[in-house]
């Protein structure tokens, strides 16, 4: 093909061309100025409408410490599991997957219809906490738009043994019972912070930086031995079901520093799955008051000797058995003629104790209560402990200051009540309690002297020996001390008649005691509820492990054990 | 230019062909690859219509540009003599797709607009191929009627009413972005060709107000306008595909944030491998990558002009006004697209030629550059005084 001109026209003015072509070229210019614009001057106020969108603060999370016990055995722990998520706007399910997610994960599918719904949210649970084999089997099924996120969930190898001390945690991470929820901020620590880019889906595309590392929380070295905890719950289930008892409650402390070693309640719940605890979860050795009844008879003894002139021998008559203070009438189980200050303590004589209390200073007595610690919280760091009721001296009328002295019209918590016979353990002194370990001994406080408190453990040990009401405490190889207690309780209407609460406060050994053991059973319901019968026996069984296990030398390997009644020769008396 | 057909070349194979436009035009449509996969990695996971599969786009875009290499080889070996004979019949087939293209069942809607014509592999959008046949329609219009060009009856209206037909199928569909940039093609040959001037004097009054009464005709078309004017205003609703392009281009800055690096293209930015290409390009290769493409955009319209000047020196009217009118489209659809990108423009439906995602669009622009080519061999081979 040859080339011939095209069809013919006036030329085409350059001028034209050329203003057109600086037109382009001058829109080009302005691209060039906006882009510089944008991404200088403007950039500041474009980067933090970005960042708005897509950078989203995090928590890292700290690490909640652990909850030891004495020997360093775990009462709580954290371990790692694995939460379910999704994006409902991303999310997309088959009907088969949807299937197998319900399964795996025990959703019906019609929740998870109605969370796959939630068009408007970004983030739903799909399942909080699984097992990080669950979670990889969720994550085979390769579903678009559900992921994963790294939790801890809290475990308690103790189970229900110590839920009551240890507590537990809920949902959110947070102490929602027990030392978990009082020690809740030392435990948790502080959570971190860091920043991140997300995508529209809400996937995480970039760290950015840690505004603030985790501190982590610290572990709690409790003052129990869950050797001796695991032990007392064995016992005193034992209890509660033999004679079918409503609750029951047992506390061991260290006799020298005040140290709980055990703390058990009954009825108890598991922690690693707390549901159904309605009524379970209190701790009622120390948010459930009562009237201890004749565990208080040593405290009498004390205030008498101490202030009161009265001798461990001086006599006192209780024949016939009652006496009528202002229109109401005491009464002892079995009457007694004349005995000494011991033998009302041993035989826990309602009558002798009385007309002891009755010659004793109004005050000086309140005062003895009052420094023992009843009526006053423990404050031993526990969520809901209440204080217990002592009234004033000023309103004591005569019967109330003889029916306090065997522990009617005074209400303590069994806490108190172990914590009061401290002072026969340590020469007078009051310890303190304390659920945490402790490096060293504490201070006491001095309530009576050495050689009152001494006297006065010489009659417990009285208690438990031939004659006495607390025979079935006693354990072999070892000479020990105590008291047995049986009171009414207390309804709306006055005391109930055949509702009861047996308990046992004792030492051991008594030579040199190094534990004291406090056990209240709450309507035992098979006849038998004297504090010899149902609370004694769960001292007896305990201690013997327990002194054994403590390597405690004995200080009677040759003294043979009392055969015990069990049909109950307690002789105290309402 | 003169001495340049007497001096003995040794290279003279070298010498017929304009390989720079030829490796500008490859680098922009590399560029455009490379980018389209990276802008689209995203959505193409999260998209369970297409099985998730991140390299969706990108298998497609390169399938794209080379069979639209073919088609530009081919249209390459076309002389222009030959597309000027063709110009009105290939102007007519292009209104019959845009009249095929509205028929209810035949063309395709896609997010409310119906642009595309289903041709069992490949989606064609007529809109994209009525660009190229109107400007060789124009360009032949104005040289059958160089000697009317001066009057405004003879010369102006007939094309006026050739260009309401156009528009008034591109809005039917609606496409205003495809009518702007026809419209912008038309009238700049014309310009070229000497038209009137009292005419631009004219429509510059008038265009605003046509634009004015456009934009309150149609309610879609004016929230875009509102969305443009303050993102800020409400950047979640009608300003939230720009409000997310300018945060692409602010968190660009001067060198970018890197190749694959953009937050934008992860869901954020709507058509981040189509329409807002740009944007995720400012924010991936910053400040320094915009200039570079705006420069060698700036560039192909520079040649375009440059070629269509030599064309009409060697007395090729049509093929000069034709070469000037491809410069204009390239570079009015650049423009217009980047400056929606930066909100200088309200948003409509406009690629980035020659990088933007798209079959219809990449081959109309390679089939473009082709033609350009042709046109420069054809003054190269004049100038020689070879044949054809």
């Amino acid at each position: 093909m040859k080339f011939k001109p095209q069809q013919k026209v006036a030329s085409l003015p350059a001028w034209r061309r050329r203003l057109l072509l600086l037109c382009v070229l001058l829109g080009f210019v302005a691209l060039v100025v906006q882009s510089l614009y944008l991404q200088s001057a403007n950039r500041d106020f474009l980067q933090k409408k970005g960042g708005d969108r897509y950078i989203r603060t995090l928590e890292l999370q700290a690490d909640r410490g652990k909850i030891k016990d004495r020997n360093g055995e775990i009462l709580a722990g954290s371990s790692p599991v694995a939460s379910v998520w999704m994006n409902p706007s991303v999310v997309k399910v088959n009907e088969k997957n949807k299937q197998s997610l319900s399964a795996l994960l025990k959703i019906k599918t019609a929740e998870l219809d109605k969370k796959i719904g939630n068009k408007q949210k970004e983030f739903i649970y799909i399942k909080r906490r699984v097992s990080p084999d669950l979670a990889e089997k969720v994550k085979a099924l390769k579903i678009k738009g559900v992921y994963f996120e790294r939790e801890y969930k809290r475990f308690y190898p103790a189970g229900d043994v110590a839920s009551h001390i240890v507590g537990f945690t809920g949902a959110d991470g947070n102490g929602q019972e027990g030392l978990e929820l009082v020690r809740n901020d030392e435990l948790a620590g502080k959570a971190g912070q860091r920043r991140v880019i997300k995508d529209r889906s809400g996937q995480i595309v970039e760290e950015l930086e840690i505004v603030r590392e985790p501190s982590d929380g610290h572990e709690l070295v409790l003052s129990i031995d869950r050797r001796i905890q695991y032990l007392v719950y064995r016992e005193l289930s034992r209890a509660v079901e033999q004679y079918k008892a409503k609750a029951a409650s047992a506390l061991v402390l260290d006799a020298k520093t005040g140290e709980v070693l055990a703390m058990v309640n009954l009825p108890t719940y598991n922690p690693n799955n707390p549901t159904n605890i309605r009524g379970k979860t209190r701790n009622r050795t120390l948010t459930d008051v009562f009237e201890p009844g004749s565990t208080m008879k040593p405290v009498t003894a004390a205030a008498a000797l101490a202030f009161g002139g009265y001798e461990s021998t001086t006599k006192i008559d209780t024949a016939p058995g009652y006496m009528t203070v202002g229109g109401a009438t005491i009464h002892d189980t079995h009457s007694n003629d004349v005995l000494t200050v011991s033998e009302v303590v041993k035989k826990s004589s309602n009558v002798g104790s009385a007309k002891i209390a009755l010659s004793l200073d109004k005050q000086k007595l309140w005062n003895v209560f009052n420094q023992l610690g009843f009526g006053q919280k423990t404050n031993i760091g526990f969520p809901g402990e209440v204080r217990g009721k002592v009234r004033d001296y000023k309103t004591w009328r005569p019967i109330e200051q003889a029916t306090m002295s065997y522990g009617h019209g005074i209400s303590v918590t069994l806490l108190q009540l172990a914590r009061a016979y401290t002072v026969f353990a340590n020469d007078g002194e009051l310890k303190p309690v304390s659920l945490v370990k402790l490096d060293s001994v504490p201070k006491g406080k001095p309530v009576f002297s050495a050689s009152v408190a001494n006297s006065v453990k010489e009659m417990l040990e009285m208690v438990v020996q031939e004659g006495g009401t607390g025979t079935n405490a006693q354990v072999a190889g070892y000479r020990i001390g105590g008291k047995t207690g049986t009171a009414h309780k207390l309804g709306d209407r006055g005391y109930e008649k055949d509702k009861y609460v047996g308990s046992f406060v004792g030492l051991a050994p008594i030579s040199k005691p190094r534990l004291i053991m406090a056990v209240m059973v709450d309507e035992p319901t098979t006849g038998q509820y004297y504090g010899g019968t149902v609370a004694a026996p769960v001292f007896s069984r305990v201690m013997s492990e327990v002194l054994r296990l403590l390597a405690v030398p004995q200080d009677a390997p040759n003294a043979n054990i009392v055969v015990p009644t069990l049909d109950g020769d307690g002789q105290e008396v309402v | 230019m003169m001495s340049a057909t007497t001096r003995v070349n040794p290279r003279m194979v070298s010498n017929r062909f304009d390989y720079l436009l030829l490796w500008m035009t490859l680098a922009l449509l590399g560029l455009g690859l490379v980018m389209v996969y990276s802008a689209s990695i995203a959505i193409a996971e999260a998209n369970a219509a297409i099985g998730h599969q991140s390299t969706y786009y990108l298998v497609r875009q390169a399938i794209f540009i080379g069979v639209s290499l073919v088609a530009a080889y081919m249209a390459f070996q076309v002389p222009m003599e030959w597309w000027q004979k063709m110009a009105p019949y290939l102007f007519i087939f292009a209104i019959a797709l845009l009249i095929l293209v509205l028929i209810p069942g035949v063309g395709r809607n896609i997010n409310g607009s119906q642009r595309w014509l289903s041709l069992f592999v490949i989606n064609l959008q007529p809109s994209e191929l009525m660009k190229l046949f109107a400007a060789m329609y124009v360009a032949d219009y104005a040289v059958r009627k160089s000697a009317q060009m001066d009057s405004i009856v003879k010369g102006f209206l007939p094309m006026v009413g050739v260009m309401v037909i156009v528009g008034f199928l591109l809005l039917r569909e609606p496409d205003f972005g495809a009518l702007a940039v026809v419209a912008t093609i038309a009238i700049s040959i014309l310009w070229l060709a000497g038209i009137n001037g009292w005419i631009f004097v004219g429509l510059i009054a008038v265009l605003p107000v046509a634009i004015y009464f456009l934009i309150i005709s149609s309610p879609y078309r004016l929230q875009r306008v509102i969305g443009f004017m303050d993102p800020w205003a409400d950047p979640f609703g009608k300003g939230y595909q720009l409000s997310h392009a300018l945060i692409a281009f602010g968190r660009g800055e001067w060198f970018g944030v890197g190749l694959g690096g953009s937050v934008e293209k992860l869901l954020y930015l709507p058509e981040a491998h189509t329409d807002f290409l740009f944007a995720v390009i400012a924010e991936e290769l910053g400040f320094v990558g915009v200039v570079i493409v705006l420069c060698m955009f700036a560039w192909l319209v520079i040649r375009a002009f440059g070629i269509g000047k030599e064309a009409a020196q060697n007395e090729q009217y049509f093929s000069a006004l034709l070469a000037q009118g491809l410069g204009v489209w390239v570079g009015a659809q650049a423009i217009i697209n980047i400056g929606v990108n930066m909100g200088m423009l309200p948003t409509k439906g406009l690629t980035l030629p020659l990088l933007s995602f798209g079959g219809s669009g990449i081959l109309a622009n390679c089939v473009a550059i082709a033609v350009l080519l042709r046109i420069d061999y054809e003054n190269r081979m004049i100038q020689k005084g070879l044949p054809l």
